[in-house]
């Protein structure tokens, strides 16, 4: 395995090629890591300037006193090598090649990238792309992208063979209070391949799932013993592009005609365990239902509904995905009879027949939750409902009455209590170690999607609808077995 | 095993007769259907009656790849007289058989599976298992894995088809016997890691007769480069 510590954990950074002039990238990365409060130092090495933004410029990287752990490179490719061997004689161990205009341009960037391939490997030098984004490390408030994305500091860690994927990520993540802990734009990955990144995060103590954005996989049986091992301890989430690309391929028999590149693709990272997704907004939210609770089980769901098409619907996706419903055990049955009018459901879903009173979640709730009988919870209604009661009230002011109600108390009484039934949540979460997924009643744009307690070891998710949250359990349920098989 | 497949690829063949395919396929430990080389009208009928009529024949040459599409195969062929003809009408087609292929009529229940193999640039030889017959292209009812294959991949790719429900209890047949398809697949994937003169295989249809799994067609494509 390949020492990427420093790469992703420096001391020192240098920045060669930095500027502060307007869209360029070495202006973008260098900006960045100043922006970002990078906590170690960072030097710019230019020779048009003796300072930019109050930081003193070095001509060449040799001038720098003291160490230098990581050189990010944003010269134009003909200046490459020049850089490399500057690299050497300082030796910096550590290079993003932010650089493009090598393999991805043709014949001679094709030569460029095979000198430099081969001068970094004689020289034991970790290096990044080239034609890459750049990479993020929040433990470390290391930002180096191009954009001037800043999620917040989490667990999930991401490879993307596309940057502008990972970047578009990282800003869903951002808005959404979603924790990103690693990002590496692997551009050509002309020396590091996305197998060596996955491979050094399977160990990370810092990040506990992992994201791949894949467009092509060079060495396959590499990659996927490295996934196989990678999957037994943290799940692994993956996009795979190129589903139509059905690969012509001469077809002498109906197997080769058949095995198109994705469907092989798509085995292998099954095979090994990875997660595959459709699209980077199901990356996301897997992810962070995968790094906020904890896996279910087995595949019994306990449903409790305000409404009884709500709770057809999620039976159904349940269904579908291949979990089921089990019917309610005699103590909850019981329990719920005392409490409820006598036309209930009596039966899973629990529907609470539109019956507003948060008691009954509550009880439902934890009947559930404490009972053998269930490995996941999906409570459809309470959370969302502030948007529901402001309105009534704001239309009743609007018809000239109701003037002793005041809209933002109103309103901020009953966001109190959705936090606290949230935080019961995490609670029941910790005490019986399993999921459980709440689908608001309604969202306002503002809602973020993760919910979190001070201290508490789960978060909770908070869904838009109940077809998410039953994809996010089936997916969760799916890797829950893969592992109990294997271990 | 190894020299079989050296020879046929030092001869130019693309392919190994119907034959020489499950002679390599049974070693894999594929269940094959019964089945003899006849090199003349005489021994055909001969072969019919060892076996127990009715049979089948086929024209064996490792240029007939498409048998069916070449009017190469004979069905149910029920006394001596029929495997006679059937003898004649294929040697005189005016095509090069190494042989006319004597099989036993296996009377299937109609379920009919596939399991194939074929070889990724990056990942290397995988393994196919789906619904067979002459719908296979159409209907596209298949999973792959990656050779070596573990009794557990070979499970999850089994119950990864649609149509897995066929493999139970199906219309007065009993459940298909798992444990022989896994041991078929695996076997199929170590082929695929052992011979790298192997580029593709077809085993379809592999067909159940009472609740075990039985090769009754079989094509192995070779790769000239080795």
């Amino acid at each position: 395995m390949k020492d990427l510590n420093r790469l992703f954990y420096p001391r020192t950074i240098a920045v060669v090629g930095a500027s502060d002039k307007m869209f360029k990238w070495g202006s973008y990365i260098f900006t960045n890591l100043l922006a970002a409060g990078f906590k170690g130092e960072v030097y710019p090495v230019t020779v048009s300037k003796d300072e930019i933004y109050g930081r003193r410029a070095y001509k060449s990287l040799t001038d720098i006193p003291g160490e230098v752990d990581l050189v990010f490179n944003t010269t134009p490719a003909k200046q490459a090598m020049e850089v490399l061997r500057s690299c050497v004689a300082k030796g910096v161990k550590n290079v993003i090649m932010i650089t493009s205009g090598f393999s991805e341009t043709g014949a001679e960037g094709r030569r460029l990238e095979d000198e430099m391939v081969a001068f970094v490997r004689e020289h034991g030098i970790n290096m990044v792309g080239p034609n890459t984004m750049g990479i993020v490390n929040t433990a470390v408030s290391l930002f180096a992208t191009g954009s001037l994305v800043k999620p917040m500091r989490g667990g999930i860690s991401i490879v993307a063979q596309s940057g502008n994927v990972g970047n578009q990520v990282m800003e869903w993540a951002e808005q959404q209070d979603i924790g990103i802990g690693k990002f590496v734009g692997s551009g050509n990955e002309a020396v590091l391949m996305c197998e060596d990144y996955l491979d050094y995060l399977c160990d990370d103590v810092d990040t506990s799932v992992v994201l791949m954005y894949i467009e092509g996989i060079d060495n396959g049986r590499k990659f996927m013993e490295i996934a196989r091992r990678t999957t037994m301890k943290k799940p692994v989430i993956a996009l795979k592009a190129g589903r139509t690309d059905i690969g012509a391929k001469a077809a002498a028999s109906h197997t080769g005609a058949m095995a198109g590149t994705h469907a092989t693709y798509a085995s292998a990272l099954r095979q090994s365990g990875v997660i595959l997704t459709m699209a980077p907004t199901e990356m996301l939210t897997l992810s962070a239902a995968f790094d906020a609770m904890p896996l279910p089980k087995g595949n019994r769901v306990g449903v409790i509904t305000l409404g009884g098409g709500w709770g057809v619907i999620t039976a159904d996706e349940c269904e579908e995905r291949g979990l089921t419903l089990p019917p309610l055990p005699a103590h909850v049955m019981e329990k719920l009879d005392s409490m409820l009018p006598p036309f209930w459901s009596r039966g899973n879903p629990i529907d609470l027949v539109g019956q507003p009173d948060r008691a009954l979640f509550v009880e439902s709730l934890r009947l559930m939750a404490s009972s053998d009988a269930f490995d996941a919870i999906i409570i459809l209604g309470v959370i969302g409902a502030t948007k529901f009661v402001v309105r009534v009230n704001q239309m009743v002011k609007d018809l000239g009455y109701g003037d002793d109600v005041n809209i933002d108390d109103l309103g901020k009484a009953f966001r109190k209590l959705q936090f606290e039934f949230l935080d019961y949540i995490i609670e029941l979460m910790e005490q019986y170690d399993k999921p459980i997924y709440p689908v608001a009643l309604v969202t306002s744009p503002e809602d973020k999607m993760l919910y979190s307690k001070n201290g508490g070891k789960y978060k909770v998710p908070v869904y838009k609808t109940p077809e998410e949250a039953v994809f996010c359990l089936a997916h969760q349920y799916e890797y829950s077995m893969y592992l109990r098989q294997r271990s | 095993m190894k020299e079989l497949l050296q020879n046929a690829i030092r001869k130019g063949q693309k392919a190994l007769s119907e034959y020489d395919s499950a002679r390599v396929i049974a070693s894999a430990g594929v269940p094959v259907s019964k089945s003899t080389l006849a090199r003349s009208r005489d021994e055909a009928v001969g072969f019919a009656r060892e076996m127990g009529f009715p049979v089948v024949l086929k024209g064996c040459a490792h240029t007939v790849t498409h048998k069916t599409e070449m009017g190469m195969v004979k069905l149910k062929l029920k006394d001596d007289a029929e495997v006679a003809a059937a003898y004649d009408e294929l040697t005189g087609k005016g095509i090069a058989l190494d042989g006319v292929l004597v099989q036993e009529w296996v009377e299937s229940d109609k379920r009919e599976f596939v399991i194939g193999l074929t070889r990724d640039p990056q990942f290397g030889p995988c393994v196919m298992f789906g619904l067979g017959g002459i719908f296979t292209e159409v209907l596209k009812d298949v999973s792959f894995r990656v050779a070596p294959l573990s009794e557990l991949d070979a499970l999850e790719m089994i119950d990864e088809i649609r149509t897995r429900k066929m493999l139970d209890e199906f219309r007065g047949s009993p459940a298909v016997e798992k444990g022989a398809l896994v041991k078929a697949l695996i076997g199929i994937g170590n082929l695929g890691l052992e011979y790298d003169e192997i580029r593709e295989i077809d085993i379809n249809p592999l067909v159940i007769r009472g609740s075990a799994p039985l090769a009754v067609d079989t094509l192995v494509i070779l790769d000239a480069k080795k």
